[in-house]
């Protein structure tokens, strides 16, 4: 049952075949069972999971529903703030962040019938693409122990990978959500910027953070979307416009759509077997009616250099006090990217953040006249040996930071949807992934050409064996 | 200087010529706000 999608468990719920109680159950012993090579979880709320349960459980005997995700259980980057459970942020401090209010996010899918498994393990501050943690333990990634799971939402490409959890929420600065579920073959979506309410989450930057949903498949992904997308009045950023019904949506044919891939910067350097998955994904989108064709895109670096600016100036005015107070419980790499945030002038901030406004509009003005999606890779390589990434000086260790998440941060800068999705394995059993990046607030074409490759490929359909 | 403060300063720096390169010939009418403007333009393929 671990291994299932959301909706194959759902059915199985209002069919009375299953129990919330022994869905939840079920998780909960495989989490006890192997979590320990895993470390996906910091938090693991054994007694309140089976009380939420048992509770669905009775109102399902009385005949009523919750929703799409009644008894389903799912669990929480560890920045989402839960009440009752302690948010460490991977930070050595047990209770980090406060909030006057539960995360919008974990509400919409409490509300819609979810059970909240635990709290999941991250990289610390959400600062970093490889999933190490000093406090909590590295996450290892299910399908190869000793390797990356990727981050900074690790635990939560972790958990979903290894069937700890139906469905995970994380969050992404710079393809935090993007990265571990590449790493961790995965579909991850980072939603436009506004789509989804951060309220009741830690911020990293307010101006760069994204929730959004880790999952077994894509349609489990817009799944999950549909219930927490939509405005929020506790987050002033966050968008007013209608939701769409992505599942519906999902079966529209992707015959005519445009497909860019692109023929500068984004295959430069990559990892022969996953640059040749990423392109054999794009042909088969190609089979099924896509227009796929190669596409000019402006250099990524200026994307991601004024998007560094923005994110390093925020995450150092919201962690001054840490880092000014109490730097040493900081693991050296991380306090060394605070420490940037702390010297860049209010001028370059500034004109960063205007920038950025001329950047997404030439992005969007130039690239998507011509195509309505965007297929590249998402991570250069596939998940590296946790021994090998944290190996040498914290300088090099945070210049391996930077290339590995190149590919990933330029759409945090532009704001723009992007949707991680597992194609394939490399010879020694790692996953590949590809990233489809759609128009502003067309996460609706992102997840159905998602959706069409994985009905036609079954990539997603396998599982680690640990 | 020692070295990680003159790594930071460096990085900085680099950041800092990255910006000016870029930002050299920004209008004036150019703002923050407009980033947010930029993505809401944009229309989505179907609303419920």
């Amino acid at each position: 049952m671990t291994g299932w999608t959301i909706q194959t468990l759902a059915r199985a719920i209002a069919a009375r075949k299953i129990s919330p109680v022994e869905a939840t159950q079920a998780c909960l012993d495989r989490i006890a069972r192997l979590d320990g090579r895993v470390h996906a979880f910091i938090t693991v709320d054994a007694d309140g999971a089976l009380a939420a349960a048992r509770a669905l459980e009775a109102e399902l005997a009385a005949g009523r529903s919750r929703g799409s995700l009644h008894g389903v259980p799912l669990a929480y980057k560890d920045l989402c703030h839960v009440p009752g459970l302690p948010t460490s942020c991977g930070t050595k401090t047990r209770e980090y962040f406060t909030s006057p209010v539960e995360c919008t996010a974990v509400a919409r899918l409490r509300e819609a019938g979810a059970v909240t498994l635990g709290k999941l393990n991250m990289t610390e501050l959400a600062m970093g693409p490889f999933g190490d943690n000093a406090h909590h333990g590295d996450v290892h990634n299910p399908w190869k122990t000793g390797h990356c799971a990727g981050g900074s939402s690790s635990g939560s490409a972790a958990a979903v990978a290894a069937g700890f959890a139906f469905a995970t929420l994380g969050s992404d600065t710079g393809g935090s959500i993007r990265l571990p579920a590449a790493c961790c073959g995965v579909a991850g979506l980072k939603p436009t910027y506004g789509r989804v309410s951060r309220a009741g989450a830690m911020p990293l930057s307010w101006s760069m953070d994204h929730l959004g949903p880790l999952t077994r498949t894509v349609a489990d992904a817009a799944l999950i979307l549909e219930i927490v997308a939509g405005h929020d009045p506790r987050d002033a950023t966050s968008s007013r416009r209608g939701v769409p019904y992505y599942l519906r949506m999902l079966e529209s044919p992707i015959a005519g759509l445009r497909v860019g891939v692109p023929e500068n910067h984004y295959f430069d350097g990559i990892d022969t077997e996953m640059a040749a998955a990423v392109r054999a994904a794009a042909e088969i989108l190609a089979g099924l009616g896509a227009l796929v064709a190669p596409v000019r895109v402006p250099d990524p670096r200026t994307l991601t250099d004024v998007g560094n600016v923005i994110s390093r100036s925020e995450a150092a005015a919201l962690h001054a006090r840490l880092a000014r107070e109490r730097p040493h419980e900081l693991q050296p790499a991380v306090r060394a990217r605070l420490e940037i945030g702390f010297h860049i002038s209010a001028h370059d901030y500034l004109q960063a953040l205007r920038l950025r406004s001329r950047l997404a509009r030439e992005f969007i003005t130039e690239v998507f006249a011509d195509v309505d999606a965007l297929v590249a890779p998402v991570i250069p390589e596939p998940a590296p040996a946790l021994e090998a990434v944290k190996s040498g000086s914290v300088d090099e260790f945070v210049a391996r930071m930077g290339r590995f998440s190149r590919l990933t941060r330029p759409f945090n800068t532009l704001g723009l949807p992007a949707l991680t999705v597992p194609c394939g394995f490399s010879s020694d059993g790692r996953p590949l992934a590809l990233q489809i990046v759609g128009r502003a607030f067309d996460e609706a074409t992102t997840l159905r050409l998602g959706h069409a490759y994985q009905q036609a490929t079954a990539w997603h359909l396998e599982g680690p064996r640990l | 200087m020692n070295a990680p403060e003159s790594r930071v300063s460096a990085d900085v720096a680099g950041l800092a010529a990255a910006v000016e390169r870029v930002a050299a010939d920004l209008a004036i009418a150019e703002e923050p706000a407009g980033f947010v403007l930029a993505l809401e333009g944009e229309s989505p393929t179907e609303t419920a």
